[in-house]
């Protein structure tokens, strides 16, 4: 469950934005709506002028991103000179989770990330399939996904693979996308307009 | 007329004509046979090595530091890792000597396990990695600025410490700004004269007993036997740095 209020101030722009759900959440709005600075600031790249932010009512307004439990994915996240295996199981290797082949190979499966070798030379699509792989075997408490789902082949059937993925492992999502139609995929939705969020369901 | 190709290629003239020149001089009419001996040879041995492991140190000990101040506004960092290039370097020479000297608790406890810096190869190394490391770290920071952030965003998200994320995502995507930086700090070592004239005029070690640096080799010869043997020992030592050069430029294409 995520609840965020937040004001946050940028030049002439001014968000303030509510979002208060759980499960698959879908946030759309045009280009400088606020959506990307929403997840910057629940992700922790970015710290609110007001306001508050809580994840399965624990506090996380102020903390830095490495212990906020909050894994965000944008088009350019990965680590570059990891193997594709490898960068599956990176973090949940430090994070001592023990996780099993078979929910690995179960990922792999469901995203469709039948191919290997270095990720710097993947096409975006792929590196997006293993970003976002990544930070489901990880287990985070919520990922935070900004236009990253658009770029995948076939993201229709892709979405609703990582739906079913994260609500198995008990994730918590919030994606952001330019197709208004990939809403009908998701348990709410918010839309931002000139920074002011409007939950539409 | 194109004024500025003019004006740059006059301003260029200005760098390479004294370089040239001296090539001209050491190799041509003020050749002179102790320019190029055995010594000279030692002496640009003893400066590449010491030279490289300054370059290595700085690597080693201030890659962190360029790392946090490309990601942290840190006006005082900055300046403060800038002091040792903009203070004259006998400086550096005569606060290394005064550090490790008996004068100071650190002195008195490194001479006491033996440690000595004054005529060594560690103190020659000690003031190169010091007036280089800036050069360093200057290099550095650009290229970390330019990295791009997300990737470490993406790593801090998963869960990874600050520290981990700098040591499995930052450095091993570094490879290259390291290298090129570390060689232009490497350079910069081979050039100086100021503190390790002070802290190592010669090194009293083998298997470099009695070896001077080439730089200070160079102000020797000056000294003592005039300007031919002077101009051709300089004449190789810039045969040494065009090289490094050359690959320099070949890292980084």
């Amino acid at each position: 469950m995520i609840e965020a209020k937040v004001e946050k101030k940028l030049g002439t722009f001014y968000l303030n934005a509510n979002v208060s759900d759980e499960h698959f959440i879908c946030l759309t709005g045009r280009n400088g709506s606020g959506k990307t600075t929403l997840l910057n600031l629940i992700g922790g790249t970015m710290i609110p002028d007001a306001g508050y932010i809580t994840l399965n009512s624990r506090k996380i307004t102020n903390l830095p991103i490495e212990r906020r439990q909050v894994s965000v994915i944008t088009p350019d996240s990965c680590i570059p000179h990891l193997e594709v295996d490898n960068h599956l199981i990176w973090a949940a290797k430090f994070k001592h989770l023990g996780v099993e082949d078979d929910y690995v190979t179960e990922v792999k499966t469901s995203l469709g990330i039948n191919f290997s070798g270095k990720v710097r030379k993947l096409s975006l699509g792929m590196r997006e399939r293993v970003a976002l792989a990544s930070s489901l075997i990880s287990r985070p408490e919520l990922i935070l996904v900004d236009e990253a789902l658009s770029n995948i082949d076939n993201h229709t059937d892709f979405i609703s693979a990582f739906k079913n993925l994260a609500a198995k492992a008990r994730i918590d999502v919030i994606f952001t996308t330019q197709y208004v139609e990939d809403s009908s995929q998701a348990d709410h939705h918010y839309r931002l307009e000139s920074g002011k969020s409007t939950r539409l369901f | 007329m194109n004024w500025l190709k003019l004006i740059s290629t006059l301003s260029l003239a200005l760098l390479i004509v004294p370089v040239v020149l001296l090539l001209y001089e050491g190799f041509g009419p003020l050749r002179d046979p102790i320019g190029y001996s055995y010594e000279v040879v030692r002496a640009v041995e003893l400066t590449l090595l010491s030279s490289a492991i300054a370059a290595a140190l700085s690597v080693t000990i201030f890659t962190p530091l360029a790392y946090y101040l490309a990601r942290n506004k840190n006006s005082l960092g900055e300046a403060l890792s800038d002091i040792p290039a903009s203070i004259p370097h006998p400086i550096i020479g005569v606060a290394i000597l005064v550090i490790v000297s008996p004068l100071t608790p650190f002195g008195r406890f490194l001479l006491s396990i033996g440690i000595n810096f004054f005529n060594t190869f560690l103190g020659l190394i000690t003031a190169l990695t010091i007036v280089s490391a800036p050069i360093y770290i200057n290099s550095m920071h650009p290229f970390f600025q330019s990295m791009n952030i997300a990737h470490e965003n993406y790593a801090l998200g998963l869960g990874a410490s600050k520290f981990r994320t700098f040591m499995s995502v930052v450095v091993p995507n570094s490879g290259r700004g390291v290298l090129t930086a570390s060689l232009i700090a490497m350079s910069r070592a081979m050039s100086e004269f100021g503190s390790i004239s002070i802290v190592a005029y010669y090194v009293l070690q083998q298997p470099f007993y009695g070896v001077n640096p080439a730089p200070v080799l160079i102000f020797q010869y000056y000294t003592y036997y005039g300007l031919g043997p002077a101009v051709t020992a300089s004449a190789v030592m810039i045969v040494v740095s065009i090289a490094m050069m050359a690959i320099l430029r070949i890292v980084k294409r």
